[in-house]
């Protein structure tokens, strides 16, 4: 169970009271996949984590299953730098799984990542890119019940992403656990969500079903379309996009 | 880069020991008040060769050594409490500030009063001198861990304790290793000061000594041997905290760069 009831987050802002996330109701069923998409500083990473527990809504109601293990991919790395590739992946394991699971785990996550080679690596001696997919692996790792992803694959290049994105779509359909992933990339939202949920200024202002079998290309006239009618309902005619 | 790591510091001694030099062979200087760069080499090999210097040496070492650890092993266990329980810090926060503004020196005649002039109050003197930029480092680490990444260990369901050894504590060594060298050079300067003022061993007595025997280039000796091995053990830690924790050197962010 993983649901908003008109919730609010409120923030004072140079006096003024700035709503977040604006009385939003959700239900997020378990086992679907989520995309949230909106543009930047319309509370997609606040929303997300409200549904974490992070952040303590100003108003309303979050209800997520207690015995729910929940796994979070922050919008930037958050390795510890003190820990290897590796070890950084094992974070969350240790003192919950015996070494050889961990270890096993780890391996499997690092792999999905094409990380394995760089295990012994420190954070500091990371791209950006590898960053992000370390911390990709440490949340894949946990194999948590619900999964929240915001922006993951934003650092990475065009080639690792659409790799990285069919590796989410294989690792949902395998396992079924609930997965809510925020984008600004309209067309990530299409490929990778049973559902799109629009965000605008703290707002839910859209939800589109997308009723389309997964693997999904970005060339199916189907992607295509869904990708240009959300656009088309954002941009809302304010902006002089293409 | 490392051959100009060697290379400039030498230089800046070499030119330094050459001004030196030259000074008192133009006579601009008093080769009683400041002797000839081998007059002091010379007193350090006469020292050497007696067995003096090794005496003195290791004395101020072991005295040196058994005070920063008595520091280090009373300031991070204090500093972990102190952050990690209010009350804690209510009581002791106010004394420690207090205790922080009073120059060790100043505590000297007490010190002797209530420890005699012994080793104990040499250790008393190291300890004070010491003992603060370690605790405040870890302190000021410990308060300064990113709270970004204190989220991760939520989110994985870590307790409070567990936060705290693998988050907290790992991400307040930085500070932490500062603290421990400004300590190390605190130490030998309380040490010496120490041994100037009551002493019958020690770097410190040995200078304190020649003076009194007008020997001032025994005296310079001793200044360069207390130093060098200053600069040592400064050295010495550094490579030790790097084994201990590679992510912390410098290198790698050079390597990054
Ligand atoms: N801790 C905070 N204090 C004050 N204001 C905040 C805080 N967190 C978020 N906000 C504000 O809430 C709004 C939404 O921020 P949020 O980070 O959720 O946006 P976002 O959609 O994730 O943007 P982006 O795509 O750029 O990451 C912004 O206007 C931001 O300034
Ligand atoms: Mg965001």
């Amino acid at each position: 169970m993983l649901e908003l009831s008109d919730v609010s987050r409120h923030y004072q802002v140079a006096g003024r009271t700035l709503s977040a996330v604006d009385g939003v109701t959700e239900h997020f069923p378990a086992g679907s996949i989520t995309t949230i998409v909106g543009r930047s500083g319309c509370g997609k990473t606040t929303l997300l984590r409200l549904l974490a527990g992070l952040t303590e809504p100003s108003s309303g109601e979050v209800r997520r299953d207690p015995s729910d293990q929940v796994g979070v991919v922050f919008q930037e790395a958050r390795l510890m730098p003190w820990l290897d590739v590796a070890d950084n992946v094992a974070f969350p394991l240790i003192g919950r799984l015996d070494r050889g699971e961990v270890a096993a785990r780890v391996e499997e996550a690092l792999m999905l990542v094409g990380l394995a080679e760089t295990r012994r690596a420190l954070p500091v001696q990371l791209s950006g890119g590898m960053a992000q997919r370390v911390a990709i692996a440490r949340a894949l790792a946990q194999q948590p019940d619900i999964l929240l992803l915001d922006e993951p694959f934003s650092a990475l290049d065009a080639f690792t992403r659409r790799k990285l994105q069919r590796t989410l779509v294989d690792i949902w359909q395998a396992r079924r656990r609930t997965v809510v992933l925020v984008t600004h990339d309209v067309e990530e939202a299409v490929l990778l969500g049973e559902r799109v949920i629009e965000m605008e200024t703290g707002r839910v202002v859209g939800r589109v079903a997308i009723d389309l079998p997964f693997p999904r290309e970005a060339t199916d006239p189907a992607v295509v379309d869904h990708r240009r009618n959300i656009l088309a309902r954002l941009v809302g005619g304010t902006d002089p996009l293409p | 880069m490392s051959v100009r790591r060697i290379l400039v510091p030498t230089t800046v001694f070499a030119s330094v020991a050459a001004i030196w030099w030259l000074a008192g062979r133009a006579g601009w200087t008093n080769a009683y008040l400041l002797p000839a760069p081998s007059a002091v080499v010379d007193a350090l090999s006469e020292l050497t060769a007696s067995g003096i210097l090794l005496k003195h040496t290791l004395v101020s070492l072991q005295r040196v050594l058994l005070g920063f650890a008595l520091s280090v092993a009373l300031a991070l266990p204090l500093a972990v409490l102190m952050s990690t329980s209010r009350p804690c810090r209510a009581v002791l926060d106010p004394l420690l500030e207090f205790l922080r503004q009073v120059p060790p020196l100043a505590l000297i005649p007490l010190l002797i009063l209530w420890l005699g002039i012994g080793e104990a109050q040499k250790l008393g003197i190291i300890v004070l001198a010491s003992f603060f930029p370690v605790f405040l480092g870890f302190r000021g680490g410990i308060s300064g861990v990113d709270p970004k990444l204190i989220e991760v260990g939520r989110i994985a369901g870590l307790a409070r304790r567990e936060i705290l050894w693998r988050i907290v504590l790992p991400s307040a060594l930085p500070e932490l290793v500062v603290g421990l060298r400004i300590s190390l050079g605190y130490s030998w300067r309380a040490l010496v000061g120490a041994e100037l003022i009551a002493s019958s061993a020690g770097l410190g007595y040995m200078i304190i000594d020649a003076e009194n025997l007008a020997r001032t280039d025994i005296v310079l000796a001793g200044i360069l041997v207390i130093g060098a091995i200053g600069l040592l053990s400064d050295l010495l830690l550094r490579i030790a905290i790097s084994r201990v924790f590679p992510w912390l050197s410098a290198d790698l962010e050079a390597a990054r760069a």
